[in-house]
């Protein structure tokens, strides 16, 4: 795309344009005056007009006009008795002259005019396409980034500078430049600033020396400005208000969670309030049953309410982005038999099995988030796995991750709730059946994936399965090999 | 009541005061408290305890920090009382000279019990040092490197030894990671915390009556490991 008007002024294409109308004027003068003794003076003239009207057409009014003055010239030189002279001395030869004059300045002038304005429409249209195309573009964006890419791109294609240089400011300032190399060691030629109502948002910087830059480009460059301007508002907007919708939604959550919070602290907090009170109160005797029931229901809500307190302090840091695992290469093997280890007396009525090879390679996880992980499965897998029945942990090595799985022999789990398990406070059965804070696998869920894991349950032949990976490399290393003595 | 072992306990919560202050003096001990870091500091000097308990969260300097400067001076044994989740801190604070630590809320026995180690360390210090180590039917002979299982010696290599060597000097004591490897393997290995997986795995198949379930070789989640003796 290009400027046509643009083009006839520069002075020399001009030049050219006129040295080869007036050319043309000689070359039909040769032909025609090699014709002179057949052809009548009035069908000469009238021949003249037909490449006058040509160049006009063709070359602009300028070099019609000068063709015009010249074709009168010769012909009154060559072609008009006396020969050889400006002269003429028939009457007849005069008002030919004459005539022959006005014909062809008014030909000219006429056709130029036409031509000209053929031109500026032709330009306004491809105005008007440009920006139509503009528009239909930025109208899909909503990303600022791209709606600068664009615009620049745009402006390159249009105006064909060597440099564009299109930025933001403020908060998200950004700076988007066709080519992608450094700018020229000057100052721009244009610079036209993004204004939108709220003020001035970014600048468009055109490096174009040659050939200068007219009028209508900086006309059409503030239109793509103002469009640009436009877009960018949009696009804010749009983001404003989306951002506006996710607080909205993560209070409404916090909300829920808050609810949901205070009666789970409530709950353990009425037990040992209830049970100390009664203590306090001599209600029952020292030496009871009753008496060490009840303080033993204390120390019992106590760690519960304990393990509430970390489960919410651990949902917090992995919502907050602030669980951030302490990496180490572990074993994982020793990592499950110290959970388990803890665990047996909570696990003595279920068979736990461990089938973890002795040469699986080192784990680089943390070790204390990592136990908190296999401590929530196990004790989700004991509270619905029946008595007696099997809770089996494997882990072998699939692909470039570790996958390890939980199993236990209990009642399978509907398909529409095995993703929505490890939301925040999801249960599957009623919450009053079952103990717990609703936030255990959840936390599970924030640990694997903060590791780089994946975590998810499925239904198995004989019950129900946790699985998870953990990837085998960290960093792109693999675990060092450990040779010892 | 004069020759009761003397507690000096650093803690900001009130209640945490009361609770250990009449717990400790019912089981025979002299307690003494203080609520911040500067004050604990001045009676820890005045008194001369032989154990402190010590919170990490003071309201006037950071736990980490008082821990340095009791070490300055003194080699009483310190416990830690800490909240849950802050191995970070954990690790810190037995770095900077801390011989234990608890989390809170914790169980009185739990308590009783480290405060009976720190004791025996507390007169060991003062005493020659440990030259044999017993643990159930492990002993450890720390001068002429001799370690058997019941009356059979068990062979182990130079590194297995020197780790088992630097846990047993320091039995009950929890040991970092950090400390370890800088003590065993020297400092340029302060970070490969694998090297001691790998050899802890090893000495546990060699010593231990079920390596999958230690007694005497304990992990510290996160932190480091320790070596129970029998006292």
């Amino acid at each position: 795309m290009n400027f046509a008007p643009m083009k006839s002024s520069s002075f020399i294409s001009q030049f050219w344009q006129y040295l080869f109308s007036l050319s043309v004027i000689a070359a039909i003068t040769a032909i025609f005056f090699a014709l002179r003794g057949i052809l009548d003076i009035t069908l000469i003239a009238l021949l003249y007009l037909i490449p006058l009207g040509m160049i006009t057409a063709f070359q602009g009014l300028g070099p019609g006009i000068s063709s015009a003055l010249l074709s009168f010239l010769t012909l009154n030189y060559f072609f008009i008795q006396p020969y050889y002279t400006l002269a003429a001395h028939r009457p007849a030869d005069v008002v030919i002259l004459i005539i022959f004059l006005i014909v062809a300045v008014v030909i000219s002038q006429l056709v130029g005019r036409m031509r000209a304005s053929l031109a500026k429409a032709t330009a306004r249209e491809r105005e008007a396409t440009q920006l139509y195309e503009l528009s239909t573009i930025l109208t899909g964006l909503h990303d600022d980034h791209t709606i600068i890419q664009v615009l620049t791109k745009q402006i390159q294609a249009v105006s064909q500078g060597e440099y564009v240089e299109l930025s933001t400011t403020g908060a998200r300032a950004f700076t988007y430049h066709l080519p992608e190399i450094d700018p020229p060691p000057r100052l721009p030629e244009l610079t036209v600033p993004i204004q939108a109502a709220r003020g001035v948002l970014g600048e468009i910087r055109l490096w174009k020396a040659e050939p200068a830059i007219s009028s209508e480009e900086k006309r059409l460059l503030q239109t793509f400005a103002s469009q640009g301007a436009l877009a960018l508002e949009r696009a804010w907007l749009v983001e404003a208000e989306s951002r506006a919708k996710v607080l909205e939604e993560s209070d409404h959550l916090k909300s829920i969670l808050l609810s949901s919070v205070s009666h789970e602290l409530r709950t353990p907090l009425s037990t040992i309030k209830a049970a100390s009170s009664s203590l306090r109160g001599n209600e029952v005797s020292w030496d009871s049953h009753a008496r060490v029931e009840l303080i033993a229901a204390i120390d019992d809500e106590a760690d519960h309410l304990n393990m509430l307190v970390g489960n919410l302090l651990d949902m917090s840091r992995i919502e907050s982005g602030a669980l951030k695992p302490k990496r180490e290469w572990n074993i994982l093997s020793e990592i499950v038999e110290s959970v388990l280890a803890r665990m047996r007396y909570s696990a003595d009525e279920h068979k736990l099995e461990v089938d973890i090879p002795e040469n699986l390679p080192f784990v680089s996880v943390d070790y204390v988030q990592m136990e908190q992980v296999f401590t929530n499965l196990v004790s989700n897998s004991l509270k619905y796995a029946p008595a007696s029945t099997k809770i089996q942990i494997r882990a072998y090595i699939e692909g470039d991750t570790i996958h390890t799985q939980v199993s236990n022999q209990g009642p399978q789990v509907p398909p529409e709730h095995l993703e929505r398990i490890f939301d925040k406070f999801y249960r599957v059965t009623a919450a009053d059946r079952v103990t717990g804070t609703g936030l255990g696998l959840s936390i599970c869920k924030g640990i694997i994936e903060a590791h780089g894991g994946r975590i998810w349950a499925e239904n198995i032949t004989d019950g129900f399965a946790f699985n998870f990976t953990l990837p085998l490399t960290w960093d792109g290393q693999l675990p060092m090999d450990t040779e010892t003595e | 009541m004069s020759n009761a072992p003397h507690i000096l306990v650093i803690d900001d919560e009130s209640q945490i005061r009361r609770a250990i202050r009449t717990i400790l003096t019912e089981k025979g001990f002299r307690v003494t408290t203080a609520s911040r870091g500067e004050e604990g500091l001045t009676l820890a000097a005045t008194n001369e305890p032989d154990i402190i308990i010590l919170d990490l969260g003071l309201p006037d300097m950071d736990g980490v920090e008082v821990c340095a400067r009791l070490r300055e001076w003194t080699q009483c044994p310190i416990i830690i009382l800490s909240v849950r989740d802050s191995e970070h801190d954990k690790v810190a604070a037995l770095d900077a000279g801390a011989d234990d630590y608890l989390t809170k809320p914790f169980g009185i026995e739990e308590l009783l019990a480290r405060v009976r180690v720190a004791l025996r360390h507390s007169t060991s210090r003062q005493g020659a040092q440990t030259k044999l180590v017993k643990a159930g039917s492990l002993t450890i002979d720390l001068v002429w490197h001799i370690v058997k299982r019941g009356e059979e010696e068990v062979k182990l290599t130079g590194t297995e030894h020197k780790l088992l060597a630097y846990l047993a000097a320091n039995h009950g004591r929890v040991l970092t990671h950090q400390n370890i490897l800088t003590q065993v393997w020297g400092p340029a290995d302060a970070n490969h915390t694998e090297y001691l997986r790998v050899y802890m795995r090893q000495l546990r198949k060699k010593l231990e009556v079920d390596p999958e379930r230690p007694q005497y070789i304990l992990t510290e989640p996160g932190i480091g490991y320790r070596f129970i003796s029998d006292g």
